[in-house]
This record gives structure tokens, sequence and C-alpha cells, in this order.
């Protein structure tokens, strides 16, 4: 026989069902929110076990095309600390997608059913023989070329003409999945005499290591053995750029996760604090709403611990329903974004998991949280007076105090809307709660788009600065020198070109990209202090930079400092002229004179330049036209090229920003959602509280109508007051993510909080809380006056 | 007095009828889960208009169950329930609702005014719900409603400002609102002291001299014996009428 104490917490779950199941709702959605922060450990696992399978190299080199014989080969693998090497030729093409040619690079592998180091492993169908590439997985599922197996793809090789090569099937590799992802760049698999083919030069120009010792001090003394081992082979002069360096638990697009992943949390944490005080107002509601039955139990003889231990049970139990089902919700919700964004940003297939620490911390979370937010509750209404609270008839609760004098002065509304306005002075707490919760959804929404919109200012603004229309850069088998740059200036409809070329480097600790560009340049700088190089120190190849703001906060470089750039060159000292407020890079840019790059990096950056091209017209079809037209003309001289049109670039940079900004948003929306469960539940709380009043109302003429507009009112005046709290939150959140996008992804964007998503916030917040109140509302105005008085 | 845009009453429906109450063979059960309690078995009775008429018998026999049938709170399960020539039992809930704002005052034992309006709000709300007259003539109706009850000078308390008397008084101010033939009390006195609910039956009583059909259930056999008419029920029968 179950004591009756504990029968009755268990009635408590059943008594108001309604109450019970958003109780429930609420903890599902609180556990489930918890369940996110297994994204970082479920995404880097399969990380971790995709660069095991695919072997990702530890070193990267690039040079110009190399002959590499068997026995150098042997020689490079057989260097202390080298595991194994892949050597690789790259070829940077156009594939024509329709009759459209878009970017593209085609990798030659050598015997690519037994490689060793960056592994592009088979899909479906078979290896590509010679003629014939592999496509990569993620060129169709980001849409940018969809040739199935068996299809022709149409590559242009470096003499212009197009070179038909039959797709064999579908391959994967996590490094180029990401350049395919972040660069739109279409890539596809072939042996290297495909790539001898199409570039018209033999040889390869990237060496892939992996090495035993990862540590820093390893892989600088590798790569010294390595380059003095190349220096060996005809042709070397040098590395074409910094070697690039992966340490053992990095996988590609790491750190742009995590960077991610800081945002993401911000807005989780925000779900999970409403969700906390959604349970504690649902919490408090049932046990204040026994005031009398908590009496009656006090007068026969209850004690205090005993009453208390009645709801503690009480809560526990909707703790445990709520556990079980926010368990579920958390596994599935982790599981479904992390597979999004593992396909939509890193290249990554992500199997099913489970984080355990999460699931522990979700359980404890899921069975303390109501028993703690109920406590407050409970000792409140045990430390009733027994008398008055078996006297108490409610009918004279409220409308005494400062708020409800105010509320009374609101008379210029219909009757039954001055009353729905007065009620809200009848549970302040609770109402007050869950226009917080209200607030906390429309700020939260408010912060992501203000964030959104600042991102999207920012990246406009960066596109702006370009003074170009088109980039025209070399594919690495021809560089263009002073022939290629009068061609370009023949081609009809080109007004202005200008040499540039970018380099990758690292100062102070951070990865960096030097911007080689001239003194008078079409790039539009910005200098907040000092000032940009002169015609007299570009001539004179002196060596300064001009380094963007951003950068300079996170390395601490000041103005007339002398700074240490790390280059494919070597190291280099260079003086700080100027600091640039640009936002080229994401912030990491520094501009140097393309006279002191070329004397710093040599034969191999001396040899050619990328170039900037202004069209005389700026409408997109000219551009294109005249793109095709240089392209064309430089691949019948020999110089075969890619090109990047400006316009193409920044609309694929907008909307790789919102595919960002919305990720965070739709995770925001879990906030939208709990919002709208406290709304219901209070306006159900409400009209469960006010049935008999209803009654009366009923019985002294109140139409349906009148009850809808009494309940409506009070329901959307709670939304309001929401929308209201919701702007200084939403005005604070946008600061904080502001802040976080200058220290954890060092770019600078400017505050943006536009005045007219406010008034669509009222809008939404209006319209949604008119729908999710529309169930208690018909509750309401259903209720027979008869069954209303006798409601108890 | 106010205006006749606030005194009109709906007329009766018939020119014919005779009672202003009349309920033949009614019948009415609850269910409570999954048990039906019968509360009436068969109920015939008639009020005239201008009638006092007390109800009395013993907790559970049926008084407020005919309070509730005579007002169109509850519908019978049988029978026929009809008041000053409206047949409630035909009638859809909105229909109820407003023919219950115009026609009939109900008060109850815990008064039930609405804690965030004050008196002279609460004893016009039922003139806001049946849109009667202007916004001034309304407030002037129910000042001079509270006048009646000797409430003037609190109009602007709130109930919790109140005294128990003073709220029902207002709770009568606000039955009376939009003038109606029938005055209905459920145990109108049952939560007040002697002396107070001596003077609430006065105030009955005048009503019903001016007119007013008054019908009210009560425990107490003093307040009982001063109706025209006592109306006895046990065990959801009327035994005498």
């Amino acid at each position: 026989m179950v004591a009756a104490v504990y029968r009755k917490s268990i009635a408590e779950l059943t008594r108001r069902r309604a109450r019970s199941w958003f109780a429930v709702c609420t903890l599902a959605l609180a556990v489930g929110s918890i369940g996110l922060f297994a994204m970082p450990t479920l995404i880097g696992r399969s990380m971790q076990a995709q660069v095991a399978s695919q072997r990702l190299p530890n070193l990267t080199v690039s040079t110009a095309p190399l002959k590499l014989s068997d026995t150098q080969l042997a020689r490079l693998a057989a260097l202390p600390n080298v595991e194994a090497v892949q050597p690789r030729a790259y070829f940077m093409t156009q594939v024509y997608v329709g009759q459209r040619r878009a970017p593209a690079y085609v990798l030659g592998i050598p015997n690519l059913a037994n490689q060793r180091v960056d592994v592009v492993q088979l899909q479906s169908g078979s290896l590509p023989q010679s003629g014939q590439v592999l496509t990569e997985a993620q060129n169709s599922l980001h849409g940018l070329f969809s040739g199935d197996t068996g299809a022709l793809a149409r590559v242009v090789a470096a003499n212009g003409g197009v070179q038909s090569a039959r797709v064999t099937g579908t391959g994967e590799n996590l490094n180029a999945g990401r350049d395919v992802i972040s660069n739109n760049t279409i890539v596809l698999y072939a042996t290297p005499a495909t790539v001898d083919r199409l570039s018209g030069v033999q040889g390869y120009n990237s060496l892939a290591f992996r090495l035993r010792d990862t540590g820093s001090a390893a892989v600088a003394a590798t790569t010294q053995a390595i380059r003095a081992q190349l220096r060996q082979v005809p042709g070397f002069t040098g590395f074409s750029d910094l070697p690039t360096v992966r340490t053992a638990s990095e996988w590609p697009g790491k750190s742009d996760f995590n960077k991610f992943v800081d945002f993401f949390y911000v807005v989780t944490v925000l779900a999970l604090l409403s969700a906390l005080v959604l349970i504690s107002n649902t919490m408090t509601t049932l046990v204040a709403e026994q005031t009398s039955e908590i009496s009656v139990m006090k007068a026969i003889g209850a004690k205090r611990r005993q009453i208390g231990m009645v709801y503690v049970r009480t809560a526990f139990l909707l703790g445990g329903v709520g556990t079980l089902i926010g368990l579920a919700l958390g596994i599935a919700l982790s599981n479904v974004l992390v597979r999004y964004l593992g396909t939509t940003f890193f290249a990554i297939n992500v199997g099913f998991g489970v984080d355990a620490t999460v699931l522990g911390a979700s359980i404890a979370l899921g069975l303390a949280g109501p028993v703690l937010a109920a406590l407050p509750a409970i000792r409140r209404a045990t430390r009733v007076n027994v008398r008055e609270a078996l006297q108490a008839t409610g009918s004279t609760v409220g409308g005494l105090d400062a708020t409800d004098r105010l509320l009374r002065r609101i008379r210029f509304v219909p009757r039954t809307a001055q009353i729905g306005l007065r009620n809200l002075g009848r549970r302040k707490r609770r109402n007050l709660a869950t226009a917080l919760m209200v607030g906390l959804a429309v700020g939260n929404l408010l912060a992501v788009v203000g964030l959104a919109t600042a991102i999207s200012n920012a990246a406009h603004a960066s596109w702006r600065d370009h003074g170009e229309d088109v980039k025209i850069s070399d594919t690495g088998i021809r560089p263009l020198d002073t022939q290629a740059a009068r061609l370009i200036r023949s081609v009809p409809g080109v007004a202005r070109i200008e040499p540039m070329f970018t380099a990758n480097t690292r100062f102070a600790g951070h990865d960096a990209v030097v911007w080689s560009v001239k003194s008078r340049t079409m790039f539009r700088y910005h200098i907040t202090q000092g000032a940009w190089f002169s015609p007299a120190q570009e001539r004179s190849r002196a060596r300064v930079v001009v380094v963007q703001q951003s950068i300079a906060n996170l390395t601490g470089t000041k103005l007339g400092q002398d700074i240490r750039l790390q280059t494919a060159g070597g190291p280099v000292t260079m003086h700080v002229i100027g600091i640039a407020s640009n936002q080229q890079e994401f912030g990491t840019a520094v501009y140097v004179p393309v006279t002191t790059m070329h004397q710093i990096l040599g034969p191999t950056a001396a040899a050619g330049d990328d170039y900037w091209v202004q069209t005389t017209s700026h409408n997109h079809a000219f551009i294109d036209r005249t793109t095709t037209k240089i392209e064309d003309t430089l691949a019948a001289h020999g110089y075969p090229v890619a090109s990047e049109i400006e316009y193409v670039g920044e609309a694929n940079d907008v909307a790789s920003f919102q595919t960002l900004t919305t990720t965070i948003a739709v995770i925001g929306s879990l906030i939208v959602a709990i919002s709208l469960i406290a709304l219901a539940n209070a306006m159900t709380m409400s009209i469960l509280e006010r049935t008999r009043e209803t009654g009366i109302l009923r019985n002294i003429g109140a139409r349906a109508r009148d009850i809808r507009r009494i309940f409506a009112t009070e329901g959307i005046a709670v939304a309001i007051i929401g929308w209201a709290l919701g702007i200084p939150i939403g005005y604070a959140l946008d600061l904080l993510l502001v802040w976080l996008v200058h220290h954890v992804v060092h770019a600078q964007i400017t505050l943006a909080f536009p005045a007219q998503n406010l008034a669509l916030a009222l809008v939404a917040t209006i319209l949604l809380a008119g729908i999710v109140i529309l169930a208690p509302l018909r509750r309401a105005t259903y209720l027979k006056p008869g069954d209303a008085l006798r409601y108890a | 007095m106010a205006s006749s845009s606030l005194t009109q009453p709906v007329p009766p429906a018939s020119a014919a009828a005779t009672h202003l109450i009349e309920l033949v063979g009614v019948e009415k059960a609850y269910r409570m889960g999954r048990v039906s309690y019968p509360a009436l078995r068969g109920v015939d009775l008639t009020v005239d208009s201008g009638e006092l008429v007390a109800v009395v018998g013993p907790s559970g026999s049926g008084k407020t169950t005919i309070l509730n049938l005579v007002t169109g709170i509850d519908r019978p399960s049988a029978g026929t329930v009809e008041v000053d020539g409206q047949r409630l039992d035909a009638m859809n809930e909105e229909a109820l609702a407003m023919w219950r704002g115009a026609s009939v005052g109900i008060v109850f034992q815990f008064f039930q005014l609405l804690p965030t309006l004050s008196a002279v709000e609460n004893a016009m709300l039922p003139l806001d719900f049946a849109r009667r007259g202007s916004a001034r003539e309304r407030y002037q109706r129910a000042l001079h409603n509270l006048e009646l009850v000797g409430l003037a000078g609190k109009a602007d308390h709130l109930p919790a400002e109140l005294s128990g008397g003073e709220q029902q008084r207002v709770a009568i101010a606000r039955a009376l609102a939009c003038d109606p033939k029938l005055v209905v009390g459920d145990e109108p006195t049952g939560n007040l002291d002697t002396q107070t609910a001596g003077e609430m039956f006065e105030l009955f009583a005048r009503l019903n001299a001016e007119g007013k059909t008054v019908l009210y259930v009560t425990h107490d056999p003093e307040l009982a014996a001063r109706a025209h008419r006592v109306v006895t029920i046990r065990d959801g029968v009327v035994v005498a009428a």
C-alpha cells in the first residue's frame, strides 16, 4: 500500500495535466539545450577519425613544379622525423559548368591506389586512369559541379584549349573538401600524367609530409632538412609559400569551428537561463496554488518537512520525465546540428555520437533543477498562516500597490482591456518572469540580426575597398610577366591594371597575409595612424609595412615599431609606418611595397605578379565578358590564368556569413520556443486561476469576445513588456557578440542595431504571442458558467 | 433615475406568459468523473412577478441547482425552464450570457467582485458588457445604485478596502446595474454577521417592494421566514412550495 503523501505527490502531476506538460516540455528543452554542448566533442571525435583514416599531413610545402625521381622521393621519406611523403601536382584552372567557366583545380596524385599521406578516399566508382578524373564529393554537395560517374568534365588547359576528362567516380579528402566549401573552387583528382597534359608542365608543386614529432622545433628542423634536400633537385628556387604546419590534434577548420562554438555557447547559455527561469516560475505556481491544501495538511498535523517532501517528490518526478525526453531531444538535436555543420562547413559526414560528460550534466540538471527551483516556493508555502490560508477566498487579492495604481490610470481603453491590463498586477512575479523570457528571446534575435547586419556591413565594406573589378592570377605554370601585363592592357574594356600579389606570413605568433601593392594603388586604404608607403619608399624597396588595426591589436603591434615577419624567403624585419582600419583577409592583412616583397621572396615571386584590373564599365555582364576576353587572350599566348571577379566574391562572402548567422539564429530559436511555452504557460495558469472569475463575468453578462479580450490584452501586454525588456537585453547581447568578434575572431566590426528591427520584432512578438495564447483563450471562452463556478 | 437607454430590459417573448419563472419536469444530473449523481429529480416550480421567494433545504438538496437553472448558469438534463417568457434550455451560451446581463441580477455568497476594479467600476461592469448607454450614463447609473445600497462614499474603493458587508452591497449594486426584473441570491448573507445579514435582507425586501422579483437561497430559518413564500427542497425534489 502506498502512503497517502506519496500518492499526493503523483496526484499533483495528473491533477493539472496541462501545467505538468508545460513543465515537462520546459525541462526537456533545458536538458536538450545542454546536449548542444556535446557538439565540439562529437565533431572533434569524427574529425580525428577522419584525420587518422585520411592520414592528413603535418607539414606541406609548395614549390615551383619539380621533377622528383623515386630516389629523390625516397631520400625525402628517409629524412629524420619524416614518416611518409606524398608528392602532388596542383593545376589551377577552370571547369565548364554548362556554358560558364568556374574556378577549379586538378590535383595530380601518383599511385592513387596506394597513397601514403593526405589520402583521397574513393567514395564511389573507380580510380581514374590517365585522361580521367575523380570528382570531390563536396563539388556536388555544394552545387558547384554535379558531374556524375561517366559524365565528361570539360577542363580548360594551360594553352586555353578545352580537354574533356571522363569522371570515374567520387572521392573525398578533408583539405580539398574545405577548399570547395571555403573558396567555391571545384576540385578534381587525377593522375600526374593527366595534370601534366593539362598544364603542359611536368613535375610536382606540393609535397605533403607526415611527421613523427610535430613539436615546433622538430618541424622547423625537418623543414630545413627538406629545403636542403630539395636544393639538390634541379629547378628548386625555394618554397613558393610558407610551409603549412598541422599539429597532432588539429583538423581543417578547427579554429573556425571553435570560434563559431563561442558564439553558439552564448546563445545556448541564454536558452538554458530562460528554461531555468521558466522551471522556477512553473514550480512556484504549482506550489503557490496549493496554499489552501497546505493549510489543510498543516491543520491535520502535517509537519513542514512532510509537506515540503510532497512537492519535492513532485518536482523530482517532473524532472525525471523532463530529463528522459530532454536527453532524447539533446542527443537528437546535437547530432542533427553536428551533421549539418559537418557537411555545410567542414566537408565531413559526422556519425552518431553521445558525449558521456554532457549526458551526465544533463541528467544532473534535469533531476536537480526542478527540485532546487521549487525549494523557495515550498519554503514560503509551508510557512503560511493556517487560519488566513483556510479563510482566503481569493476575491480580494491584488490591486493595492503602486503598479496597480498606475495600471488603474489607464482608462482610455475599453473596460475589458482595462481588466486585462489590471490583471497584470495580480501575479507580478510570474508576469515579470514571463516578460523577461520573452525579452530574452526578443533580445537574442535582435542581437543575432544585429550581428549579421554588422558582419554583412563589414563584408561589404571590405569589398568596397577593392578598386578592381577582377583579379587575374597565374596558375603556377607560367608567371605573369611584363608581356602578360601588356596583353591584359590591350584587351578592349580594360581601363587600368595594377600588379600585386599576396603571400602567407607569420608574425608575433599569428598567421597573417602580406599584400604586396603599389604606393599609388587602386586599393582604398584607410590609414588611422602614420602613413601609407611613398613612391620613394617603393623605389628604394624600403622594409616598411602598414599593419591592419585588428592584427595590430592582436599582436600588440604599435606604429613605429619593428616587426619580424616569417616569409617563404626567410625571416625579415620590417618597420611599421602605418596602421590601417581595412578588414582584408578577416583583418589579418599587412601591406608591403610590391618591390620590397619581390626582393624579400627572391626569384619565386620576382618572376610575376597577379593583376588587379579595372574595367571601363562596372556592369556585371560587361565585367564577365571582359574577364573571359582577358583569360582567352592570355591563354592564347601561353599564360594560363585564374580570375576572381570581385562582385562574385562579395556575393559568396555575404552568402557564407548569412549561413553562419542563420545557424546561430536557428539555435537561438530555442529561446523563442522556451519563451513561447512560458507565455502559453502563464496564460494557461492565469485562465485556470481565474476560472471562477470567468464564470462570474459570464454570469453578469460577459460574452465570449469580452472574456477573450480580457485575457488577450493580458497576454499581449506581457509580450509587449517582454519586447520592451528585449531592447536593452538585445543591445547588451549585441555588444557582447561584437566584443566576441573582436576578441575571438579578431575582426573589426561596427555595432549595428537597426531601429527598423525593433518595429519588426514588435510585430513578430505580438503575432507569435497572439498565436500561442489562442489555445488557452479558447479554453476560457468555452467554459460553461456552471462548471466555472464549481471549479476548485 | 438614469436615462431610459439604460433601463430597458429585454421584453418578454410571450405576452401570454403568466409566471415570471416556470420550471416544468426539470431534472438535472451532474457527472463527476465516471459517476453521475442526480441533483434534481423532476421539479415543477413557478414564481410570479413581484414575489419574494426563499429556497431552503439541507446541503446537497439541490437549492443552488435550481438557482443555476433559473439564471441559465446550468442547463436541465430534462424538462423546461422558462423565465420572463424565454425558454432558457433552448438558448445557446452566448445568448444566455447576454440575457443574464440584461434580465437578471445575481448576488453570490462570496461577493465575487473583481479585485482590480473599484466599487463603481464593479457596479457598472454589466452595463459595459451590455453596451448600454454612454460611458457617462453607465457611471451615473452605477453611482446611483451604490447610493441605493449606501455606498456612494466608497465608490472609488477597491474590494480589498471594503468590509464583507460593504462588498456584498457592491455586489447588489452590480446586480441592479441593468435594472433586471429578477434578482437572485445564492446564500447572499451566508458570509456576513447577523446584523449585516439583517441589513442586507432589508435591501432585498426594499427591492421587492419596488417591484423586483427576488429569489434567494438561505440556510437561515429567520431570513427564510421573512419571504412571501418558502420553497423547500429535499433530495432533489420540491417537498413544499
